[in-house]
């Protein structure tokens, strides 16, 4: 497909949503499947993201883009590629917002990803062709995320966060603002938290979700793990990641036992260790 | 009246951390007054007519109003140092019929001459006795030497503390120096480090199986203070290895005799250290960090600030356990074999992780970093752990820690195991590697799904298995179980030497 295109404020096509931003951009840049120019489920969160951050935008934009849901992220690392590439693979519809010319790759190593993008779903800017990725684009950038959709998700968000741009201006236009709870321990969690503390709904499974974009939804699905009672570290550590050190000392055991047992749950994908050494909920 | 005659002496000429022999030619004949050395004679071999002269004359000798032609054969060889001082104003003494030659039949001459006629030592005297050992030479020199005939019980000296005492067979009276082993007892303890359960299990299994560390962690975490308590927990060394450290450290011009004594080095090149001063260069050629710490634990802290060069240097010490310096002079080979650990903050701003601050990084810098940590040592590095600040009530609680004569005898045990299977257990890969694990269908099925899992690649999970072996070794057992596998994998180094 691929197809440039460029919408401006008049024509027919033009998203109604993005005029209620006060200063909606009076031309768009487009390339890819203009079929998609629809309100859609913005799937967004932090750039350095955990292993559950990942997986939850990994979960949540899956299920909406097999429901032909428009997952809307800002192909940033972490949650927003993790939420492209969860909607590509279900060969669901996605749209990419960029900072800088839809025809520019940035971030670089997102180059691969975006060409999958341009040729199956959309890659859009308000930057002219070719403009590079500057700051002050960004923050333009995250107020047409949420203005192109009728609801934001926040995976996963620390304090402060680029996210909270997005998050406040869905606020000003009435957007649904929906964000997944974390650990009120983990500072990676700490910005969704904050959300649900103020407005944002929380959504903890896809029937949740479901019900919140108003998608019918028969089967409740639960996302949360069986519950490993028997074992007091998975427990521990599902409900605030630690490092091993921490682990030991908060459970009294042998660092050894702690290590093989981390080892052992790794296996059997109840944890998973984090860049920063350590282990949570995967 | 001066005499006119010739006479020769034996002395050496250093090459690496071995010596070639040098014969010391004199010719006292008529002529004008005149002094010349030939052959090769570097600046600090010319400087010793001066010197020479001087002895000679404070000694209470006459040096000859003649003309004196010293030759060092072979003269293609390129010769340098002060060592030459003594054998040259020895050789003009017998010429000149000063001194006997029958005096120094059998003997090999080294030392540096001051101008009140003092010998004094030089750079490499170890490598000069472990020659005249092997030629069985007697060496004559300064009264240091003294100090070899512990390690070295073949080796007859003579020492000398002044160029007059140099005609006396038993030139002079000294004890033999104490070489009591100290072994470990000088390294600092382990207990003095509180809480780092994790990084001290580490150390140990990386004691135990000979495996390169790497240690991420924000600043003050206390990642140096881990790695400089490695050498005491490594097993204690052996007389040959004890003997080829000092050797180093002796041709370096540095004092040999803690590594005599059996004190492993530890040393800790600063990141703006170049590639000659990593693995040796320079004219003459003088060994690198990477020769300092043969036997020892070398640590690059900062990994990250050192030169891309610098670190690809170090390949061929880490494959082969030795440096080949090649120059235009000829090629010198110094052993370098050593436990690498490396150190390096987890992000530019070090904070990444950190509980108590938060990271100010932008994501791409922090991958662009920690792709620098990858590149080309992270082949030869099997351990990667995480190390965190303590928690500051725990530094101030009493708590008894561990000590490290405890772990050295858990790693000594686990050591001995892996040396009679025929080596450490950081050499071993491929097909060895597989035998001597000796997996069973349980421990293999947790291998490929934890490899599966953390989409670890071939090269990841051969390190994770030699861990494994050495954490088998550590609890006494010939088999890898599960639980062996799953503990290593905790240490596993990805293919960007991060976490996760």
């Amino acid at each position: 497909m691929s197809e440039r295109f460029e919408v401006s404020i008049s024509d027919p096509e033009y998203p109604k949503a993005l005029k209620d931003l006060h200063d909606a951009p009076e031309r768009l840049y487009c390339i890819g499947d203009r079929t998609l120019l629809v309100p859609g489920l913005a799937v967004i969160g932090s750039r350095k993201a955990t292993p559950y951050g990942l997986k939850c935008a990994q979960i949540f934009a899956g299920w909406a883009a097999s429901k032909g849901i428009v997952i809307i992220s800002g192909a940033a690392m972490g949650c927003d590629q993790a939420a492209h590439r969860a909607a590509l693979e279900v060969e669901g519809p996605t749209i990419a917002v960029l900072g800088c010319g839809a025809d520019v790759d940035y971030p670089k190593r997102a180059a691969g990803m975006l060409a999958q993008i341009r040729s199956v779903g959309l890659v859009l800017a308000e930057a002219p062709w070719g403009s590079e990725p500057q700051r002050f684009r960004f923050a333009r950038r995250n107020r047409l995320i949420a203005a192109l959709s009728y609801a934001v998700l926040v995976v996963e968000a620390s304090l402060p966060s680029g996210t909270f741009g997005t998050a406040k201006a869905a606020e000003e236009i009435s957007r649904v603002l929906l964000a997944v709870p974390g650990s009120i321990f983990a500072p990676e969690c700490r910005g969704t938290n904050r959300l649900l503390s103020q407005s944002a709904c929380p959504v903890s499974n896809v029937s949740e979700l479901a019900g919140a974009i108003g998608v019918f939804e028969l089967r409740n699905e639960t996302l949360a793990p069986e519950p490993f009672l028997e074992d007091a570290l998975a427990r521990a550590l599902i409900a605030d990641p630690m490092r091993p050190d921490d682990v030991a000392r908060a459970l009294n055991m042998d660092i050894v036992d702690v290590s093989r047992q981390l080892g052992r749950l790794e296996r059997d994908k109840r944890v998973a260790r984090y860049p920063d050494g350590r282990y949570g909920p995967c | 009246m001066t005499e006119f005659g010739r006479a020769s002496i034996h002395t050496a000429t250093l090459a690496g951390t071995s010596t070639v022999p040098v014969e010391v030619q004199a010719d006292v004949g008529l002529g004008l007054p005149c002094f010349h050395i030939v052959g090769m004679a570097d600046a600090a071999v010319l400087e010793a007519r001066q010197r020479v002269r001087s002895a000679i004359k404070a000694a209470g000798y006459r040096f000859p109003n003649a003309s004196v032609v010293v030759n060092l054969a072979p003269a293609p060889l390129r010769k340098h140092g002060t060592g030459f001082d003594l054998p040259v104003a020895t050789a003009i003494l017998v010429a000149t019929g000063q001194l006997s030659a029958r005096a120094l039949d059998g003997c090999a001459l080294v030392g540096e001459l001051s101008l009140s006629g003092r010998i004094e030592p030089v750079a490499g005297l170890l490598a000069h006795a472990c020659a005249a050992r092997d030629t069985g030479r007697t060496l004559v020199g300064p009264p240091d030497l003294m100090a070899y005939s512990g390690v070295l019980p073949d080796l007859t000296v003579r020492a000398a503390s002044h160029i007059s005492q140099i005609a006396h067979p038993t030139a002079e009276e000294c004890d033999p120096h104490d070489l009591e082993p100290l072994g470990n007892t000088l390294q600092p303890d382990m207990a003095e480090v509180v809480g780092q359960a994790m990084a001290k299990r580490t150390l140990e299994v990386a004691a135990a199986g000979g495996h390169n560390l790497l240690m991420l962690g924000p600043p003050g975490s206390g990642k140096s203070m881990l790695a400089r308590r490695l050498p005491g927990l490594l097993p204690p060394l052996g007389m040959e290895q004890r003997l080829q450290t000092a050797l180093v450290h002796s041709v370096a011009g540095l004092g040999e005799s803690a590594a005599l004594q059996g004190v492993r080095p530890f040393r800790e090149p600063h990141h703006t250290c170049t590639a000659a001063g990593m693995v040796g260069g320079g004219s003459p050629p003088r060994p690198g960090e990477a020769s300092l710490a043969h036997n020892g634990v070398l640590f690059l802290d900062e990994l990250t600030h050192f030169g891309p060069a610098v670190l690809q240097s170090l390949r061929q010490p880490l494959e082969d356990g030795f440096v080949t310096l090649v120059r235009a002079q000829g090629r010198v080979r110094y052993p370098s074999r050593f436990s690498l650990v490396a150190a390096a903050n987890p992000c530019p701003c070090g904070y990444l992780g950190d509980g108590d601050r938060s990271c100010e990084c932008a994501p791409a810098s922090v991958i662009r970093y920690r792709d620098r940590i990858g590149g080309p040592l992270l082949d030869r590095i099997d351990m990667s752990i995480r190390v965190d600040r303590v928690d500051p009530s725990l530094l101030v609680t009493e708590q008894a820690e561990e000590a490290s004569s405890k772990i050295a005898s858990r790693v000594m045990a686990a050591h001995l195991r892996a040396l009679e299977r025929g080596g450490q257990n950081s050499e071993l890969s491929g097909s060895d590697l597989l035998a001597v694990c000796g997996l069973n269908s349980r421990s293999q099925r947790t291998l490929v799904t934890l490899a599966k899992h953390t989409a670890a690649s071939g090269r990841a999970i051969t390190r994770v298995l030699r861990v494994a072996r050495t954490i088998a070794d550590l609890e006494g057992t010939d088999l890898v179980a599960s639980e062996h596998l799953e503990e290593a994998f905790g240490y596993r180094v990805t293919d960007r030497g991060v976490l996760g």
